[in-house]
């Protein structure tokens, strides 16, 4: 017995040792005052179009080295950020935030710094107003600098169009989608004749379409006072059966989103139309390249969208106050967020910028390698007229998990051949059983 | 009593007490030996049991606090609710859809894989040319790490643009949805671990065949037992306790399969499939803590994962007791019988040899 005793003492007493060494390992800092040599970590995602803006920034300001990392999905800087969010450390000086998560940022938005502190209120006209307006948290904190926003046109390859007796131009196009009062009903309409002309899918599958239906609307999944209010919302369920009307005439691909068969879809006339917002030009682009294609495969971009002008993603940049150093971060921040800086990111990754100066700038409006692949149009300008009349919707906590988890596998029933209110009675059922709020 | 009573002699007291003075006081030199002897071993297997304490009980302990509360990812702990989380879980269809995919995930690979490694080992362990060569390239699969893997498997499992698809269709045989349906994705992710395992299992199997001696081959061969035969009867069960680890570390490892099915379709809106096809407890519990934000829950399916685990780990202990058990009986019944008709002889002929040398035979064997 006794030297069991013993045993557990001497364990007890190496554990507290190296727990202590840890807690001094782990303490080491590098406070360094402002006009010393600063290192700034900045963290990306996805294809921002920063990277060529860090090396300038360091050239004009001597004292700052930037450490950028990027992270290749929203969904895992996601993931990234929420953990190093819970763990209390480990987060960037200046961190990027996504649209599509605004709603778990604002729950924590007091561990944000608030960038009015740091010259917000000086600049804050740049931005178009409900850009602004999503960066700013209940309180009136401007949290974020929106860097690029998504405004969706349509993508549609021309040569398929032409093949099923229709225009290819991009303005009769436009005129055939019902011009500027395009809805969707005239979008699923023209599909029935291209179905019945070619036997062919319009568009690749029915989740992008329901995440375009869904953005458009004054309320979402959320009530406008934070309530997941779903079953109530009659708007959502007869898009939703617009939505079951296409898919059940065949208009949908039901490709699984992307992959697309690493872009082989894209080449071989699985679908003639494709949700577009400003970011998504250049993965077009990216998947058919991939599947060997160039720009004469035929894909083009209109400036028409059915219901009208929609938002679908786009970021802001954040300084979270783990910074040692906001207020170098926050002037970083300003710099990437300025109308030179988004007309470089639009022409390195097709951004749409969110800030007015930079939408009308000839390096947006003027042809670049994306528009050359878009069978040379006029990509920024189109995307500027798209931008006209976007409103931003509130997203709760719980948007990205309702959008992933609930409509998900109910759009993918409608793509199997499920009827629309069975997939949206399951859909109900998917939520209950999520227990969310 | 005389002693007491007669007058003290200071010589020889003094000297007693010196000599007691040297035996209880020891040199610097002695004493570190001492403590040498008595702490450094404790030393020496500390920084096992200081790693486990830090990265192994913490945890446990830990996660468990977590799991008694409500507990969510951005906003930390809140309010403490005893074992709601593990009553939420317990009647949550996803829990069980869970277990229930970790499970057959776990059969269709556990089982093939098995009975293709005591095939291969078996193989191996015959006269071949260039051993090594063969034994290597069975391990090639276990040194790949396993996301190429999942992403080969994955891209080779495509429904639309597939490698094996293409074939079936080239054949004129319908496609197999094998990342929506249950069971195709199963048996898809199964193949992936299968790939990756059997090799492994097959070298630890082919050491343990090795170290059953030739000579009791030899002599069944002799006595006309066929390969087949010497299979089954011989070298099985030479093997048990070896297969017995196998199959251990196979339930361990295949209870907690994540990597196959988080990448299997990594585009998925839904982790495991849009309906939770393929959700692994694990990939749940991930889901659970990272996409849902609910860390509280998380740590009880967590606990959960780890009471089953714990329970499958005593059963397999169990079962193994019980086959070294029966070999201990078969002898010691033996041994008892031969005893019986020892004493029966003795009996019979008390003149014979004395008792105590049966007893001191019994002890020494």
């Amino acid at each position: 017995m006794k030297s069991q005793r013993r045993t557990k003492m001497v364990a007890a007493v190496a554990g507290a040792a190296s727990l202590a060494l840890l807690a001094t390992g782990c303490s080491a800092t590098d406070g360094g005052d402002s006009d010393g040599p600063i290192t700034l970590t900045v963290t990306t995602f996805g294809t921002m179009g920063l990277d060529g803006l860090y090396a300038a920034y360091e050239a004009e300001n001597p004292n700052i080295t930037i450490k950028a990392t990027n992270i290749d999905t929203g969904g895992n800087a996601l993931t990234d950020w929420k953990t190093k969010q819970a763990a209390g450390a480990g987060l960037a000086d200046v961190q990027a935030v996504e649209e599509g998560w605004l709603g778990q940022v604002m729950q924590v938005s007091d561990t944000f710094v608030d960038l009015s502190e740091y010259g917000a209120d000086d600049i804050k006209d740049r931005w178009v107003d409900w850009k602004l307006a999503q960066g700013t948290d209940a309180d009136g904190r401007i949290i974020g600098y929106g860097t690029d926003i998504g405004p969706e046109g349509l993508c549609y390859n021309g040569d398929l169009l032409e093949a099923a007796g229709m225009p290819g131009d991009r303005d009769a196009v436009a005129e055939l989608f019902g011009g500027d009062s395009a809805t969707w009903e005239d979008f699923f309409q023209v599909g029935k004749d291209y179905n019945a002309a070619t036997g062919a899918a319009f568009y690749d599958h029915s989740g992008f379409v329901w995440n375009a239906m869904v953005n458009q609307l004054d309320e979402g999944y959320y009530t406008a006072d934070g309530e997941i209010d779903i079953e109530g919302n009659a708007d959502l369920k007869s898009q939703w059966d617009l939505l079951a009307d296409g898919a059940a005439s065949g208009l949908s691909a039901e490709q699984s989103a992307w992959d697309w068969g690493g872009g082989k879809a894209f080449t071989d006339g699985s679908f003639a139309t494709f949700m577009c917002p400003g970011w998504m030009l250049g993965v077009v682009k990216g998947q058919v390249e991939a599947a060997g294609g160039d720009a004469t495969s035929g894909w083009d971009f209109a400036d028409v969208f059915p219901g009208g002008a929609a938002n679908w993603g786009g970021a802001f940049l954040t300084v979270p106050t783990q910074s040692e150093h906001p207020a170098e971060a926050a002037k970083l921040a300003a710099y990437l967020t300025s109308a030179e800086s988004e007309v470089a990111a639009f022409q390195a990754a097709g951004t749409f910028p969110s800030v007015v100066a930079a939408q009308t700038d000839d390096g947006v409006t003027g042809s670049s390698e994306l528009s050359t692949f878009f069978n040379d149009a006029p990509i920024g300008t189109i995307l500027g007229s798209r931008a006209e009349g976007v409103t931003a919707q509130f997203k709760g906590p719980n948007d990205a998990v309702i959008q992933e988890q609930v409509f998900g596998p109910a759009t993918k029933e409608l793509d199997s051949g499920v009827d629309g209110d069975t997939a949206w009675n399951n859909a109900l059922e998917v939520l209950k059983n999520l227990d969310l709020n | 009593m005389t002693t007491m009573t007669s007058p003290p002699r200071p010589d020889s007291g003094e000297a007693k007490k010196r000599s007691e003075r040297n035996a209880t006081r020891l040199t610097r030199r002695q004493r570190l030996s001492r403590l040498d002897v008595k702490a450094s071993p404790y030393l020496y297997i500390a920084p096992f049991f200081v790693l486990f304490a830090l990265i192994g009980l913490f945890p446990l302990v830990y996660t468990f606090v977590v799991s008694l509360n409500d507990w969510d990812i951005l906003s930390g702990a809140g309010e403490w609710i005893g074992f709601d989380n593990y009553v939420a879980e317990l009647n949550d269809p996803y829990f069980w859809n869970s277990l229930f995919n970790t499970m057959s995930i776990f059969l269709l690979s556990a089982i093939p894989q098995l009975v293709a490694a005591v095939f291969i080992a078996a193989l191996l362990d015959q006269n071949l040319r260039a051993k090594t060569f063969w034994r290597m390239s069975i391990l090639i699969p276990y040194i790949v790490t396993p996301v190429a893997v999942a992403i080969i498997f994955s891209s080779a499992f495509g429904e639309k643009y597939g490698l094996i698809n293409n074939i079936l269709t080239s054949f004129n045989i319908d496609p197999v949805l094998w990342k929506s349906e249950v069971f195709p994705s199963h048996f898809a992710i199964a193949t992936m671990v299968n790939w990756r395992w059997t090799g492994y299992n097959a070298l630890i199997l082919l050491a343990a065949m090795q170290a059953v001696p030739r000579d009791i081959y030899e002599s069944a061969a002799l006595d006309g037992a066929g390969a087949v035969r010497r299979f089954f009867s011989m070298t099985l069960p030479s093997i048990r306790p070896t297969m017995i680890f196998v199959i251990i570390t196979a339930t361990i490892g295949g209870l907690q399969i994540f990597t196959e099915p988080k990448l299997f379709n990594p585009t998925s809106a839904n982790l495991g499939g849009a309906h939770r096809e393929y959700q692994t407890t694990v990939l749940y519990l991930w889901d659970m803590a990272f996409n849902r934000g609910d860390f509280g829950k998380a740590s009880a399916i967590a606990w959960l994962l780890f009471i089953i685990i714990v329970g499958i780990g005593m059963l397999n202990f169990w079962i193994s007791r019980k086959i070294a058990s029966t070999e201990v009986k078969v002898i010691s019944k033996r041994r008892a019988k031969k005893l019986a008709r020892y004493r029966a002889t003795t009996a019979a002929n008390p003149t014979g040899v004395p008792a105590a040398s049966v007893v001191d035979e019994e002890k020494s064997s």
